[in-house]
């Protein structure tokens, strides 16, 4: 019996290795060569969830690498943690013709530890092989195992991650039981997901992509889950570190965060609470004493990450942070709601994804747990639903900035979770004005002084610059304003914190050598300060629409005194465009010894179809060309 | 019962003395709290109050001689752009290979604020939040953070590591970018053991004491003295960076330990750990990762027997291996002077570190007849390499020489894209220790011929619509060339740099373009574009202003800060040249020729010449700009800054031309 197994083994391993694909590069079709840096010539991902807290995830890849450019996403990386299992990894390399050249284990896998840079602590790791190939083509093959407990945040398939990635064939299985009921969503997908039954009675979803050509990088796209294939899954049912849930929408998911992750996590000291009546009792207004409470917040804690206990969505006890004075978002979030209850203020924990490039919001059609990488609070004061990021320690209450606005995000409260969205900056709210009075003398020296107002968004441009010393200042202005030779003599920095917050800029400059003189002639650059000088690239057959994340508004006068008797020696500037995205507008008049320049830049917000992209390029050209105009003055 | 309450009581004298050095834990004084900024540095949001180390050597509870090292700082924290000295790691030695590791014990911490009701408060950082991370095999990490941390608040902590690594003594970071009131080491060294100590940095030493402590080290019946030796500064600045300077360790107020020589206690054996370069050379020729691996041309020989078959010249045979073995290895990241897994497994794997690549190299090089040898340096990263006496800690990269006739190559295999004899920017780090096998080792100039060096050669035709017409010749010669290779390689073919450069440059149009040598590491890359430029979107009045230095145009000067403390240190010497040729359009003239000049920093140092030749309707227009060195030293700084200055104002300048 035993040697009937033994060749019943032998069997199936042949028979596995004659099912071995072709991996000679050659094969590969010429039309997924464009732009590839790897080819994915099979690529199986098998979910199967066996209960609540087992799932087997089974994944093999092989990748065809074409150049050196492809090595990094040739790596194999697999993540495990305390609830993932790492039950197997195996692979080989194969040289360009399909010949097998060696092979690898788990055992040849480097092992790190996978915590985010910001973190202190995460208890997260990585195993990592890294092929070691010098001719190319060459192709990596691997087949790895993975067993997580938990059935609240299933791996999202995603069979091209990266631009310069071309598939011939990848494909994703959902099994389950028959009464496992899941919601699912797949995103730039072709056609319908195969669901049928298999030879265990199990119930399985399959979905397919073949043929798919290597995206190429194409500035101003959308986020790019907006346009690369993708499928989500989400169980109904579900165990989660030991907590069962159900949920069907963001209402359920939310109710079962805020009772399992946030309620019992909010007891105070009496002595905390004390304090922060004391504080807010002579206010009326209860705006007012939010803003007492959050500022009392932020001047106590600062952010460190520690991600331990619950998956790293728990937050710590809110009396530990008052203990501790530090926390995460999560920590300090509940913190301040705490800190608020205590005066009676009600809040929300809001779970939010952050970005300053893409406004990205959590998916009014399919609620999930991993779609959020943060915290932040919302106040629902009646009429004015107020915002807070309670994670720095400068920022303005009310004030969220390019990090989480115009966004879904889901606040979790005693009734359920909710979808809100969070406040717009537009491009009248997003402004930079600024005004100089400069004079050019005889030696082209260029002095005066200059004021710039920032707004919206751009209210956070000079933190960085806030209470640094005079010579750092002076490092980092003389990197942001292009004047050589920029020598600061005073400045003066001011933050309006109220709920509509400006920061102030006041500069006092001079610089040696701004004009040039040559043959009884005055050259300088007539923008000083604040020029764009490079286009976006050009893009052959773009496929994204254009996004532009967010509108802003730039304007800026000059005016300069100059020596007198000189006459412009070629046209004045003189440029006014206007586009959909966008409006252009740069003017020079000289008038006696005066010369004033006006420039206006405009961005509106929003998504344009992809053949607007040239005229972008365009637009941006003759910025670049109005800022570069070099004035030529003659003498008279 | 008399005799072991002596030696208690002797002991607890000794602690009690050498604990005098240290301060007490968990004080701060009312002078301390109340502090709202630094005196001396008044933008500081953190200064060092007092800080204190101590390394000893003793016998560890696993019975290993050990040496020991507590770390003890107290820190004033003013504003939450401090708050980062409020978290710590400390990382340690922990390789799994061997049971040999780095621990750390006694960790300790603090912060002491006023309330809200600003009264005094100590809270104590708890064990269970010491994090420690295993980050890979070769190191892990404590990380904690300190509770309990407000503007004005005071923190402090300590901690022990032990270490079984007497080579590793501690060295002790005098500045840091806060700046220190006080920082003070003090080191036991055992009558056993001998190091050297060597002291980095601009600043000088406060305190300098050593005194003899009595039968201070004792084990396994072993016993002698130590030598007692305190380091101590008072009021450091803090380190501020500057750009393009090379390891700011080289300039940051430091004190580093070698060792010398030991004597084993148990056997009273004496071993000899570095001394002089004599001692090296012996340690290293003899070293199994180092020296024996230089002697393994048997492992090569075989391999490189069709790679020379035909080649009968020296130069022919090394360039054949070279490439060879370029192309055989895929560099794994590791550097070191030592090999990680030897050379038979990296030659098995293709992959290997700088050392296990750069043998081979030697190996088949000898093995082929040649004369190669090892060369020690330390990369500019790393830093800066003691040149008064053997720091073997100090070099982290090995490459290998090759002398053929009366030249000297010196070449890095861990690069496929390095032509033979050059080496990459991050070696190029003042001098190398060359290490030959059957004679003394000696330093060498790791700089010689390596430049970086381009020239622009354009002719154009200017059209009546203003367009200019014509082709471009960008040869990209010495370490631009390399640069070159790599920024090309970086797609997937040269049809796609090619669009990239393109869709880079909306006003030029490349019509044809041709790339030569891309893969002829030895010669330069030429690329020559057949172009058309649009420089006018309307022509005004018959005339056109025109800006000659519209392709590599400088506009803004590198150099910002009104003087410098540090060198400049871009490696290499770096010559750029410009020549542009235009045919003007019938009836055209002119104008206004271009501003030409000629500047030159002192003692040849670098310069900027600008020539313009007219000749009928065409004219031709030259710039060079040249640096004749890698290093410029702080007082050249201002000439540098002058000589970007000038080539900026220069080239601001714009011609004009007319219609007749």
């Amino acid at each position: 019996m035993r040697i009937f197994i033994v060749i019943t083994c032998l069997l199936l391993f042949f028979k596995a290795a004659d099912a071995q694909e072709n991996y000679d590069a050659s094969l590969i079709s010429k039309e997924l060569m464009p732009y590839a840096t790897v080819v994915i010539r099979n690529s199986e991902t098998t979910i199967e969830v066996k209960d609540l807290s087992n799932v087997n995830y089974h994944i093999t890849k092989a990748i065809t690498v074409l150049n050196k450019n492809g090595d990094d996403m040739a790596r194999l990386i697999v993540e495990y943690d305390k609830i993932t299992e790492l039950k197997s990894i195996k692979g080989a390399i194969y040289n360009s013709f399909g010949k097998q050249i060696s092979k690898f284990s788990k055992s040849d896998c480097e092992d790190y530890s996978n915590a985010h840079d910001f973190s202190l602590f995460e208890d997260a790791r990585v195993k990592v092989y890294t092929p070691s190939v010098t001719e190319y083509p060459y192709t990596i093959v691997y087949d790895y195992e993975y067993r997580s407990k938990q059935t609240l945040d299933i791996d999202k398939w995603e069979p091209v991650e990266h631009t310069g990635i071309a598939v011939e064939k990848s494909s994703f299985t959902f099994i389950c039981k028959p009464d496992f009921n899941i919601n699912y969503k797949a995103s730039n997908l072709a056609g319908k997901p195969l669901i049928s039954t298999d030879t265990h009675g199990l119930k399985t979803y399959t979905w397919q992509l073949n043929n798919q050509k290597a995206a190429k990088h194409e500035p101003f796209s959308p986020y790019h889950d907006s346009f690369l294939p993708g499928v989500q899954i989400a169980p109904q049912n579900f165990t989660y570190y030991g907590i069962n849930g159900t949920y069907n929408n963001w209402e359920d998911l939310g109710k079962w965060e805020y009772n399992n992750l946030i309620a019992s996590r909010q007891n105070l000291d009496s002595e905390t609470i004390q304090h922060i009546k004391e504080i807010t009792k002579d206010i009326a207004d209860p705006k007012q004493k939010a803003k007492k409470v959050y500022e009392y917040m932020q001047n106590k804690t600062h952010y460190i990450s520690v991600q331990v206990g619950i998956g790293g969505i728990q937050p710590f006890l809110a009396a530990d942070v008052d203990k501790q004075n530090y926390g995460d978002c999560k920590a300090l979030v509940n913190y301040t709601q705490a800190l608020l209850k205590a005066i009676d203020i009600n809040s929300y924990y809001c779970i939010v994804q952050a970005d300053n490039d893409y406004t990205i919001g959590l998916q009014n059609d399919f609620p999930s747990l991993n779609q959020g990488n943060h915290i932040i609070l919302c106040i629902p004061f009646k009429n004015d639903t107020t915002w807070a990021d309670c994670t720095s320690q400068t920022i303005p209450f009310g004030y969220l900035g390019s990090f989480t606005d115009d966004r879904n995000v889901l606040a979790c409260t005693p009734e359920g979770g909710k979808l809100m969205h969070t406040p717009k900056y537009t491009l009248k709210d997003n402004v930079k004005r600024r005004k100089a009075n400069f004079a050019i003398d005889n030696e082209g020296a260029i002095s005066g002084n200059m004021t710039t107002v920032f707004k919206g968004v751009d209210y956070e441009y000079r933190d960085e610059l806030i209470n640094e010393p005079r010579t750092e200042q002076n490092k980092m202005l003389q990197k942001i304003y292009p004047i050589n030779n920029l020598l600061i003599d005073k400045l003066d920095l001011q933050q309006d914190k109220s709920f509509n917050p400006s920061t102030t800029e006041n500069i006092t400059l001079h610089a040696r050598d701004y004009a040039s003189f040559s043959d009884g002639k005055y050259y300088f650059l007539l923008n000083p300060v604040n020029r764009i000088e490079e286009t976006p690239k050009e893009v052959r057959n773009r496929i994204n629409d254009v996004y532009i994340a967010r509108g802003y508004t730039e304007e800026d006068e000059v005016t300069y005194t100059i020596p007198s008797g000189f006459r412009p020696e070629k046209e004045p500037l003189m440029v006014s465009i206007e586009k959909p995205f966008g409006k252009f507008t740069a003017t020079m008049v000289l008038i006696g010894n005066q010369l004033t320049y006006k420039r206006k830049l405009q961005f509106i917000e929003g998504t344009y179809s992809k053949d607007t992209y040239q005229d972008l390029v365009d637009f941006y050209q003759a910025i670049v060309d109005a800022d570069e105009y070099n004035v030529v003055l003659t003498k008279n | 019962m008399k005799k072991a309450l002596i030696i208690v009581l002797i002991l607890s004298l000794f602690t009690k003395l050498s604990k005098a050095q240290n301060f007490t834990f968990g004080t701060a004084t009312q002078q301390e709290m109340d502090m709202t900024k630094y005196a001396k540095d008044t933008s500081a949001h953190a200064v060092v109050l007092q800080e204190f180390g101590e390394s000893k050597m003793n016998v560890s509870s696993d019975d290993y001689i050990k040496v020991f090292f507590t770390y003890h700082v107290k820190i004033k924290i003013f504003d939450n752009k401090g708050f980062d000295n409020g978290t710590v790691q400390i990382p340690v030695y922990n390789n799994s290979n061997t049971d040999l590791y780095e621990d750390v014990s006694n960790i300790k911490g603090i912060t002491t604020y006023k309330d809200d009701n600003g009264l005094t408060r100590q809270i104590e950082l708890e064990d269970k939040k010491i994090y420690p991370v295993k980050e890979n095999k070769h190191w892990a990490n404590y990380k904690f953070a300190l509770p309990g941390l407000r503007n004005g608040c005071i923190v402090e902590y300590q901690y022990t590591i032990e270490s079984p690594y007497w080579e590793n003594f501690h060295s002790w970071q005098f500045q840091t970018d806060i700046p220190k009131i006080s920082s003070e080491y003090d080191v036991h060294i055992p009558g056993f053991w001998n190091y050297n100590a060597s002291i980095r940095g601009f600043l000088k030493l406060d305190k300098n004491t050593s005194e003899i402590e009595k039968e201070c080290f004792s084990s396994g019946g072993a016993h002698c003295d130590c030598s007692f030796i305190t380091y101590g500064m008072h009021n450091i600045p803090a380190f501020i960076e500057e750009d393009a300077m090379t390891a700011p360790k080289n300039y940051r107020s430091a004190i580093n330990f070698e060792l010398v020589d030991y004597m084993n206690p148990y056997t009273g054996a004496k071993v000899r750990y570095t001394k002089e370069w004599k001692d090296v050379d012996y340690q290293l020729k003899t070293d199994s990762y180092f020296g024996r691996q230089l002697k393994r041309e048997s492992l090569l020989k075989d391999r490189i027997i069709p790679v020379i078959a035909g080649k009968t010249d020296d130069l022919s045979k090394a360039k054949a291996i070279y490439a060879y073995l370029q192309k055989w290895f895929k560099w794994n990241e590791y550097s070191g002077i030592s090999c990680v897994d030897g050379l038979n497994k990296a030659l098995d794997s293709h992959s290997g570190s700088v050392a296990d690549i750069n043998f081979s190299l030697i190996n088949a090089l000898k093995a082929a007849g040649l004369k190669a040898d090892a060369v020690i340096l330390s990369t500019r990263e790393n830093g800066s390499i003691n040149s008064l006496y053997p720091v073997i800690g100090d070099f982290n990269y090995v490459v290998a020489k090759v002398d053929i006739g009366t030249d000297s190559y010196f070449l890095d295999a861990t690069d496929p894209l390095l032509p033979f004899g050059m080496l990459p920017l991050k070696c190029l780090n003042g001098q190398g220790r060359v290490m030959s096998l059957d004679k003394p080792s000696y330093f060498v100039d790791l700089i010689t011929k390596q430049k970086q060096k381009s020239t622009y050669s354009m002719e154009f035709t200017l059209q009546e619509d203003g367009k200019l017409k014509g082709t471009i010749i960008n040869y990209s010669i010495g370490y631009d060339a390399y640069l070159k290779r790599k920024a090309i390689k970086k797609f997937n073919s040269t049809d796609e740099y090619i669009e990239a450069i393109n869709s880079r440059l909306p006003k030029l149009k490349i019509l044809k373009s041709t790339i030569n040598a891309l893969d002829s590491l030895d010669q330069p890359v030429g690329e020559i574009y057949e172009v058309e430029i649009s420089l006018y979107d309307k022509v005004s009045n018959g005339n056109f202003t025109f800006n000659p230095f519209f392709l590599n145009k400088i506009t803004e000067n590198p150099f910002k800060m009104t003087d410098r403390l540090y060198p400049v240190d871009w490696g290499m010497a770096s010559d750029q040249r410009n020549i542009l040729t235009i045919h003007l359009a019938k009836g055209y003239i002119v104008a206004t020729p271009p501003q030409t000049l000629n500047v030159e920093m002192p003692n040849n140092g670098g310069r900027f010449l600008s020539t313009y030749d007219p000749l009928d309707n065409t004219f031709t227009f030259s710039n060079i700009i040249q640096f004749n060195k890698g290093i410029y030293s702080p007082d050249e700084y201002p000439y540098l800054k002058e000589l970007y200055n000038k080539i900026i104002q220069t080239e601001k300048g714009e011609m004009v031309f007319k219609k007749k």
